[in-house]
C-alpha cells in the first residue's frame, strides 16, 4: 500500500493485548482515511447500545493518507467513536505533530478500547507497544504531563494527553498533543479518561513513507507548498492568527454576543481583534508539522489578574467563547481562559457555550444561588469563571460543577428550563459563527452535519464568503451570493460536504486547502495510488457522508435532529442580519432532496446506497 | 475597457473617491490604523492606470501614479474590476480567490477596512455623479 501504511493498532486496555492489523485496501479508496476510514471501522465494529463511557467503547485515532507529507496543512489527524457529549456519531480533528509521528512508527491508526485496572499511558516505538503505569501523572494538568513525559523520553517524543476534567469524565474535553495542539470537539478526552488512559507517547526510528508516484509528487510538492503559504489567507492567519479577520465577522453579523442574544459588539472588532494579541501579548508564532503558514500562537501576559506565563494562546474560538459569548472584550481574560481549558482538558467552545448558557439562565431566573452553590453567574465576570467556574467544572464540583459538566443541553434538561435558548445541534455546543450573520448556508450544514453544529466540518463558511470554487464540476461563485439568504445554499452545501469529506478523511488543514479538483486527484493519486477520477473521488467524499449518518441513523436520530435551536433561528436583533428571517425548513427540504434523503428517517434511501456501492450498509437500514 | 474610455478616466475617478473618501472621519480613522503605503496597480489596463493612499504614521495622502517608496501592500486588478470592487458588486475574496485581485504584501491591515467597503461603494456612488459619470453605475 501506498501513502498510507494499511496497518491499525487494535489495543485493548482491560487485558493489555496489543495486535496489529492490515486493513483491506478497498477500505481506503473508499472511505479515503481520517474520519471516513474510522466511520467505516466503526460501522463494522462499533456496538451501539453502549455509553460512550463504557469499557467496550471503541476510540478510533485514525491519519488520512498524506499524514507525514512535507506539505504544509497535510500532518493532522482524526479521533473518532460515540460522543459522549452527544450520544452518537462523533468526530474531531487536530493539527501539531502525532500523526506524523503515528505513520513513521508504521500505522494508519490506533483502536483502542477496554478500561485499564490503573491510570496507565500508551507508549508506541515503532513495533514496540507497552502500556506502563501512569499513577503517577493521574489527576495532573496537561501542561505538567507533558513536560514530565518529555523529559522522561525526549522532546521528539510526540504525546497526547488528557487532563483532570477528562479523568472525571466532563464530556467536553480534549486530547492535547505536545501541550498546544487540540482534538478539542465531542469530548474524546473523556473516553480516554474512562479506559484509564492518560497519555500516549509516540516514537519512530525513521522518517520515511511510501508514494504511488514519488518523483511525480516532489515535483508538484514544491509547487503546491509555495501555492499554500503564498495565497492570502496564509499571509493574514501567520500574520495575526486565527482571529486576524475578527473585525469582519463583526461587521456581518457573525460573532456571537451573550449567548447569542446579540449579532453586533463594535468594540470587540479592536478589542479582540488577533492584531491586537499580535500587538499585546504574541511572542512567537509557530506551526504544525512541515507547515509554512504559522498560524499558531504563542502569547504572556506579563501583569494584571489574568497575568500568565509564557505559553500557547487562544484561537479565534476560544477569544470569542470566553469574550463576547460570555459578555467580554478583554483579551488577556480569554488568553487565560484558553490556557486554564488545556490545562484542565476542556474544549473552550462547549465550556465558553455551556457556561454562557448558564449566564442567561441566572439573568432570567432559571438557575439561583440556590443551583450555583452560591455564585452568581455574571456576564463578563472573568474572574470568577476563570478561577471559580472552570475548576469547579473540571473536578464536577458541587452542584454547578456536576450541572455543567455534561453540556448545556444536559443542564437545561435537568433543570427542566433553558432548552429553547441552548445553542447547538444534535446535542454539540455551535462554534463561535453565528449563521444569522455569516451565512445561512452555515446553518443547513450545522444542522446537516454528523457530529452536530460545526464550522470545519466543510467548507461552507469558506464557500459563503466566495473563497471556494471549483468549476470542473461547474460549481462557481454561488450565483445571486448573499450570505444572509437562502438563494442556492442547497446546491453550495451538497458541494461542501462532499469536500469537507474528502478534508476531513485526507486530515486537510482547512487553511491549507487552496486545492483544485485537480490538485486533490494529484495528491491521491501519486501518494496513495488511489487512481482516482474526478467521479470517483467525488463519490468517496459523498459516501463517507452518507456512512456517517447511516451510523447516526443506527443511533436512533432522524430528520427531526438535523435541526437548530430557537435561539438560532430568531431573527438577530441587531447587526447586519437583524430582522432577517431565515428559510431554514425550506433548505433542508431542498438539501434532502438533492441527496437522496428520505424525508422522515434522513438517510439516502435504498437506490441512493446502491448507486454509491453500500449494498452492505443499505441491508442494516432499509 | 468596458467602462472606462481611457485610465486618466478611470484614475481620476478613483483618486476622486478616494479624496472624497478623506473627508469622512471614520474612514480616515480606518485607514490610520492600516498604516501602509497601498499602490493600487490598475497598470494592466494601462501604463499609467494606478494611485496610492499612503495612511502610514497618522496622514492620509492619495496620489495618482505609483508611489516614490516601497508600498507594503499592491493590489493589482484591472481598472474595470477595480470599478466593480468599489461600487461593490465585486465580492473582494472572490477575486482574489480566482486571480481578479492579486494581493501583494501584508493584507492584515486592509482587513480592517473591508467591513467598511459598503461606506465606500456609497461615496463612489456620489462621487461618480458629481463627476458626471453615474452612467458607468448602470453598465
Amino acid at each position: 500500500m501506498k501513502g498510507n501504511t494499511g496497518k491499525v493498532v487494535n489495543i485493548d486496555m482491560t487485558n493489555g493485548s496489543v495486535r496489529i492489523e492490515t486493513l483491506p485496501e478497498e477500505y481506503y479508496k473508499q472511505y479515503i482515511g481520517g474520519s471516513g476510514l474510522a466511520a467505516k471501522i466503526f460501522w463494522e465494529r462499533g456496538r451501539f447500545d453502549i455509553d460512550p463511557l463504557a469499557p467496550e467503547a471503541m476510540l478510533i485515532f485514525m491519519n488520512g493518507p498524506f499524514a507525514g507529507l512535507k506539505v504544509s496543512g497535510a500532518s493532522r489527524n482524526s479521533v473518532a467513536g460515540c460522543s459522549p457529549l452527544t450520544g452518537h456519531w462523533g468526530d474531531s480533528s487536530s493539527g501539531g505533530y502525532f500523526a506524523p509521528e503515528l505513520r513513521y512508527a508504521g500505522y494508519d491508526g490506533l483502536i483502542i478500547t477496554g478500561k485499564a485496572s490503573k491510570p496507565s499511558y500508551l507508549l508506541i516505538k515503532d513495533d514496540a507497544i507497552q502500556i506502563l503505569d501512569a499513577c503517577e501523572y493521574w489527576g495532573k494538568g496537561t501542561e505538567e504531563v507533558t513536560t514530565a513525559l518529555k523529559i522522561k523520553y525526549g522532546k521528539d517524543h510526540r504525546t497526547l494527553t488528557i487532563g483532570p476534567a477528562a479523568e472525571n469524565l466532563v464530556k467536553y474535553t480534549i486530547i492535547l498533543n505536545d501541550g498546544h495542539h487540540a482534538t478539542g470537539r465531542a469530548g474524546f478526552g473523556a473516553i480516554m479518561g474512562s479506559k484509564n488512559l492518560k497519555a500516549i507517547v509516540i516514537k519512530a526510528s525513521k522518517k520515511d513513507m511510501a508514494y504511488a508516484d514519488k518523483e511525480h509528487f516532489e515535483t508538484y510538492r514544491k509547487e503546491l507548498n509555495s501555492r499554500i503559504v503564498e495565497a492570502l489567507p496564509a499571509s493574514v492567519l501567520h500574520e495575526d492568527g486565527t482571529a486576524a479577520n475578527l473585525g469582519g465577522g463583526v461587521a456581518s453579523g457573525d460573532v456571537p454576543v451573550k449567548n447569542w442574544q446579540s449579532n453586533f459588539w463594535e468594540e470587540s472588532s479592536d478589542a479582540l481583534a488577533g492584531s491586537t494579541l499580535s500587538e499585546l501579548y504574541l511572542t512567537k508564532r509557530t506551526a504544525c508539522a512541515f507547515c509554512g503558514i504559522a498560524c499558531k500562537r504563542v502569547v504572556e501576559v506579563k501583569e494584571g489578574p489574568f497575568a500568565i506565563p509564557e505559553g500557547p494562546g487562544p484561537e479565534y474560538e476560544t477569544m470569542v467563547a470566553f469574550g463576547t459569548l460570555i459578555g467580554s472584550i478583554d483579551l488577556a481574560a480569554t488568553c487565560k481562559a484558553g490556557r486554564v481549558c488545556n490545562e484542565l482538558g476542556m474544549d473552550t467552545i462547549s465550556a465558553g457555550g455551556t457556561i454562557a448558557w448558564a449566564m442567561e439562565a441566572f439573568e432570567k431566573g432559571d438557575l439561583t444561588l440556590a443551583d450555583t452553590d452560591g455564585i452568581a453567574l455574571k456576564w463578563g465576570d472573568l474572574e470568577t469563571v476563570i478561577n471559580v467556574i472552570l475548576p469547579k467544572i473540571a473536578k464536577r464540583e458541587g452542584k454547578l460543577g456536576q450541572l455543567l459538566a455534561d453540556g448545556s443541553v444536559a443542564a437545561a434538561k435537568k433543570i427542566g428550563k433553558g432548552l429553547e435558548y441552548t445553542v447547538h445541534s444534535k446535542g454539540l455546543e455551535a462554534p463561535m459563527h453565528d449563521p444569522r450573520g455569516g451565512g445561512h448556508g452555515l446553518a443547513l450544514t450545522y444542522a446537516m452535519s454528523p457530529r452536530g453544529a460545526c464550522h470545519v466540518a466543510d467548507p461552507m463558511l469558506f464557500i459563503e464568503m466566495g473563497a471556494r470554487y471549483y468549476p470542473e464540476i461547474g460549481f462557481d461563485y454561488i450565483t445571486g451570493n448573499d450570505p444572509q439568504s437562502d438563494e442556492n445554499k442547497p446546491e453550495a452545501t451538497v458541494v461542501a460536504v462532499t469536500f469537507g469529506a474528502l478534508e476531513n478523511c485526507a486530515c486537510w488543514c482547512q487553511f491549507a486547502d487552496v486545492l483544485t479538483i485537480p490538485d486533490w486527484l494529484n495528491l491521491f493519486n501519486d501518494v496513495a495510488g488511489y487512481d482516482w477520477n474526478t467521479e470517483k473521488m467525488l463519490m468517496a467524499g459523498r459516501r463517507v457522508f452518507y456512512l456517517k449518518r447511516l451510523i447516526n441513523y443506527r443511533y436512533g436520530l432522524t430528520a427531526k435532529d438535523d435541526s437548530l435551536t430557537p435561539r438560532m433561528l430568531e431573527p438577530a436583533r441587531d447587526g447586519a442580519p437583524e430582522g432577517i428571517v431565515m428559510n431554514f425548513e425550506g433548505m433542508k427540504s431542498r438539501f434532502y432532496g438533492l441527496m437522496g434523503f428520505d424525508p422522515i428517517k434522513a438517510i439516502p434511501t435504498k437506490e441512493k446506497l446502491l448507486e454509491y456501492g453500500m449494498a452492505e450498509e443499505a441491508k442494516k437500514v432499509w | 475597457m468596458k467602462y472606462w474610455k481611457d485610465e486618466a478616466e478611470a484614475v481620476k475617478a478613483f483618486v476622486s473617491l478616494w479624496e472624497a473618501c478623506g473627508k469622512d472621519q471614520e474612514l480616515i480613522d480606518g485607514m490610520k490604523k492600516v498604516n501602509q503605503l497601498i499602490w493600487f496597480d490598475y497598470t494592466e489596463s494601462g501604463p499609467n492606470c494606478s494611485f496610492n493612499v499612503d495612511s502610514r504614521d497618522g496622514k492620509f495622502i492619495v496620489a495618482g501614479g505609483k508611489p516614490a517608496g516601497e508600498p507594503n501592500l499592491i493590489m493589482s486588478l484591472t481598472a474595470d474590476n477595480a470599478h466593480l470592487s468599489w461600487a461593490n458588486k465585486l465580492n473582494p475574496v472572490m477575486a482574489i480567490t480566482r486571480g481578479q485581485i492579486k494581493v501583494k504584501g501584508s493584507a492584515t491591515g486592509l482587513l480592517k477596512l473591508a467591513p467598511k467597503l459598503k461606506k465606500v461603494a456609497l461615496i463612489y456612488e456620489q462621487v461618480l455623479k458629481d463627476l458626471g459619470m453615474e452612467d458607468k453605475l448602470k453598465m
